[in-house]
């Protein structure tokens, strides 16, 4: 068999690879097809993971989710959560939609918005909250701040932002122009809109508004057991903090404000059912007189209620799915000891990724999308192989023709042929994973170097949130790539390789 | 060493419609360690009976006629047998060199031993193939040429070093397809001296075309050809200039 003694194979391809252009505008073409397809994978990978990654810190893995009406007894709920192996943490939240207005401006700025009620301690356990928290003291400056210019990193205003840190992690402290203690909100970054303000860096300025220690004023509208609604309550809180998840949608649409406060606010705290319609019964004093009333019979307790309860998994290898389906079992033995607690079917049990699966579908599309069309710009490396080598081959018709009459067989030469595409294939493709890679690693150096020179910022940090190009060069993606270039040039060769096999040996020696 | 016998072998090219008949019942015995010249016009058919000889092309399928070297028919072989049989058995010199140009002296030499002994078989005895190339070689005169390109050699050097390739596996046969073709007399004659050279002491039977008589002459016999047909047969040395 030929296939397996490719001696005189290695020795040409090795010497047709070095002794030709064509050979090394096709490993060029290769080259960049395969770092093309590489940098574009990692980058939106890298994206896409981030965004995953975030998508975490704000709901934890799973979510119990009743909207509206909500459901009570969530503290046995999450006490039965967390006595599970697999559970790390669980939280009470309410999500309601609401109204908020920025005092103190001038402008009055006025939007509407999602307004979430947390404990932020257990918030915290399952989200990562703390670390979104924006106006704290940091050490080490944003990636693109050269010149230190955030002013977090100003010892002078270290001690501010170690209150307003407090404030954030508490939702409740010290109000100046109160002088007392008050609730605190703390606000997506973006709800009222920072992209004029952040610099160049990607950090917000705090001169113009700087907004923890302003106030805003929340309305929302709640609604009864029946689902009406019942007359707008408004809520003056102080601005305590603001945050920031990377997700502009979150950042800009989002405030958190004390899970209690907002229970009172949508009257969804604890509540004693009264027997009304009787007869009013007064109290009188040894005289006679009416001194108060007799407090109507309370006849039931309806508890405090939350919408929903996030759930974060131990680790991070447990599947969601498995831990969803463990979440529902949970919820239906809870189910089954409560009175106050919906069916599992009334309610949804979801994953992150299930909550936000338009847009975490939308980024995988796109990168599907992305991919397949360089994919299809690579299929011209493929074709580019098999132009060269048709040509190659009837330029090289009277090298078969020796090889035949020295006793090579017609598979034998088609191997020639295919192993030359493949060492096209292997340089090509593996220049092309290193070149990815030196690109990859540097993506935000080359960027920011575009930027200086050319102008050009594609990924601007005033519009997006991750201030940095994901870097992430994956190993696997690579090899994947890699190992597809050096098979579509495997390919690429494979028709010519045929077209030479059957070349009749007589014909190739007489060709002129 | 090797008797070959070619028994009215016919061969018919086909353009278009038209048959070309080229071969029109050729018939030779060769005895083993004879060195023959096939002297003919050109488009006498020379060329093709040396390529059916070797095996490259097959005779016509209806009554082509047999070739057999020690009684063992071509015509029996399979594909990969023929194969099998040139690596083995023949060794080919042809007009036009047919060097690879990317390959030195030496590379192209040993290029026959590399398809006969495939990667293993050939890593395991370069050394010793390597030293009867360079042997080889050095009977040619091209002991200084080695690591040379064929581009940086003269057409003389270019045909010793295609001789060199055909002997590296020691072939009982050495088909000769005008080997002087595109040489000048004085270099002609000097390479038809390595023929003599490499002949060696293992009788290695040669058949060698030409289209001129001072180089058949220098063969043990020769043989005429024309129009598909072996005319007349005189021993060497023997034919009119
Ligand atoms: N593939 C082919 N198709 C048609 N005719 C051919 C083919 N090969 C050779 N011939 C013809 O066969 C005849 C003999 O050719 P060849 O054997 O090369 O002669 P020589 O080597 O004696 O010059 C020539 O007339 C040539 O044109
Ligand atoms: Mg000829």
């Amino acid at each position: 068999m030929e296939y397996s003694r490719p001696v005189f194979q290695s020795l040409l391809t090795r010497r047709y690879l070095t002794s030709k252009v064509m050979p090394l505008l096709a490993s060029a073409a290769v080259m960049l097809s395969v770092a093309m397809e590489l940098i574009t994978w990692s980058v939106m990978g890298g994206f896409l993971e981030q965004l995953i990654q975030s998508g975490r810190t704000l709901m934890g893995d799973v979510e119990i989710a009743r909207p509206q009406r909500g459901f009570g007894d969530y503290e046995k709920l999450i006490e039965m959560l967390e006595a599970d192996e697999w559970i790390e943490a669980a939280t009470p939240t309410i999500d309601a939609y609401g109204l908020v207005k920025l005092n103190d401006t001038p402008q009055q700025l006025t939007t509407t918005c999602r307004i979430k009620g947390i404990d932020p301690e257990s918030f915290n356990r399952v989200t990562g909250y703390f670390d979104t928290l924006y106006w704290k003291p940091i050490d080490t400056p944003m990636p693109r701040d050269k010149d230190r210019e955030d002013p977090r990193l100003d010892p002078a205003k270290r001690e501010m932002f170690e209150t307003t840190q407090r404030l954030g992690q508490e939702l409740f402290g010290y109000d100046v122009g109160a002088q007392s203690d008050r609730d605190q909100a703390v606000l997506g970054i973006e709800v009222f809109s920072k992209r004029g303000l952040r610099s160049e860096a990607g950090f917000v300025t705090d001169d113009w508004v700087f907004l923890p220690g302003k106030d805003v004023t929340l309305n929302v509208l709640p609604i009864d057991m029946s689902g009406g609604f019942l007359e707008p309550v408004a809520r003056k809180l102080q601005i305590g903090n603001e945050f920031s998840s990377n997700i502009y949608e979150i950042d800009s649409q989002t405030i958190y404000v004390p899970l209690d406060e907002l229970q009172q606010m949508l009257k969804m705290d604890r509540a004693e059912i009264v027997e009304t319609g009787g007869p009013i019964e007064f109290i009188y004093d040894n005289a006679g007189n009416p001194i108060g009333r007799m407090l109507p019979e309370v006849v039931g307790v309806t508890p405090a209620r939350v919408t929903s309860v996030l759930v974060r998994g131990v680790g991070d290898h447990i599947p969601l799915r498995d831990l969803q389906e463990r979440v529902k079992e949970i919820y239906t033995r809870f189910e089954s000891q409560s009175e106050h607690a919906p069916p599992v079917d009334a309610l949804d049990v979801l994953t992150w990724q299930d909550r936000n699966a338009t847009l975490i579908g939308a980024i995988k599309k796109e990168t599907a999308l992305v991919l397949f069309i360089f994919g299809i710009i690579s299929l011209t490396s493929v074709f580019l192989v098999l132009a060269i080598f048709w040509s190659m081959i009837s330029e090289r018709t009277k090298d078969i023709g020796i090889l035949r009459a020295l006793g090579a067989s017609g598979p034998g030469v088609a191997w020639l042929w295919v192993r030359y595409g493949l060492a096209i294939g292997v340089v090509g493709s593996i220049l092309g994973g290193i070149l990815a890679y030196i690109v990859i690693t540097n993506i935000n150096a080359i960027h920011d170097w575009m930027g200086a020179t050319l102008g050009i910022m594609i990924w601007d940090p005033q519009v997006y949130y991750f201030a940095r190009i994901p870097e992430d060069f994956n190993l696997t993606k690579a090899l994947i790539i890699v190992a597809a270039g050096i098979v579509s040039c495997g390919l690429g060769a494979l028709i010519p390789a045929w077209r030479a096999a059957r070349m009749d040996p007589v014909k190739a020696l007489r060709f002129e | 060493m090797s008797a070959i016998e070619v028994e009215n072998l016919h061969k018919t090219y086909k353009l278009g419609k038209v048959e070309v008949p080229v071969l029109r019942g050729v018939s030779l015995d060769i005895a083993s360690g004879e060195w023959l010249a096939i002297l003919g016009a050109s488009g006498s058919g020379k060329s093709t009976l040396l390529h059916l000889m070797g095996g490259l092309d097959r005779p016509d399928a209806k009554s082509g006629g047999r070739i057999a070297y020690d009684g063992r028919a071509l015509g029996d072989l399979s594909a990969n047998d023929r194969n099998q049989f040139r690596r083995d058995h023949v060794g080919f010199v042809f007009q036009f060199y047919h060097l690879v140009p990317e390959l030195t002296v030496l590379e192209n030499t040993l290029l026959g031993a590399m398809i006969r002994l495939g990667r293993l078989g050939y890593l395991r005895e370069a050394g010793k193939l390597r030293d009867s190339a360079r042997e080889l070689l050095g009977k040619a005169g091209l002991s200084h040429r080695l690591g040379h390109k064929p581009a940086q050699l003269s057409g003389g050097e270019r045909q010793r070093v295609a001789i060199a390739r055909a002997l590296i596996n020691d072939p009982p046969v050495l088909l000769a397809d005008e080997p002087t073709g595109n040489l000048d007399q004085k270099t002609g004659a000097e390479l038809l001296d390595v023929f003599e050279t490499m002949r060696g002491k293992t009788e290695r039977t040669i058949v060698m075309v030409t289209h001129d008589p001072k180089v058949a002459q220098r063969a043990d016999r020769v043989v005429e050809m024309a129009d598909g047909l072996i005319r007349q047969t005189t021993p060497g040395g023997s034919v009119g200039v």
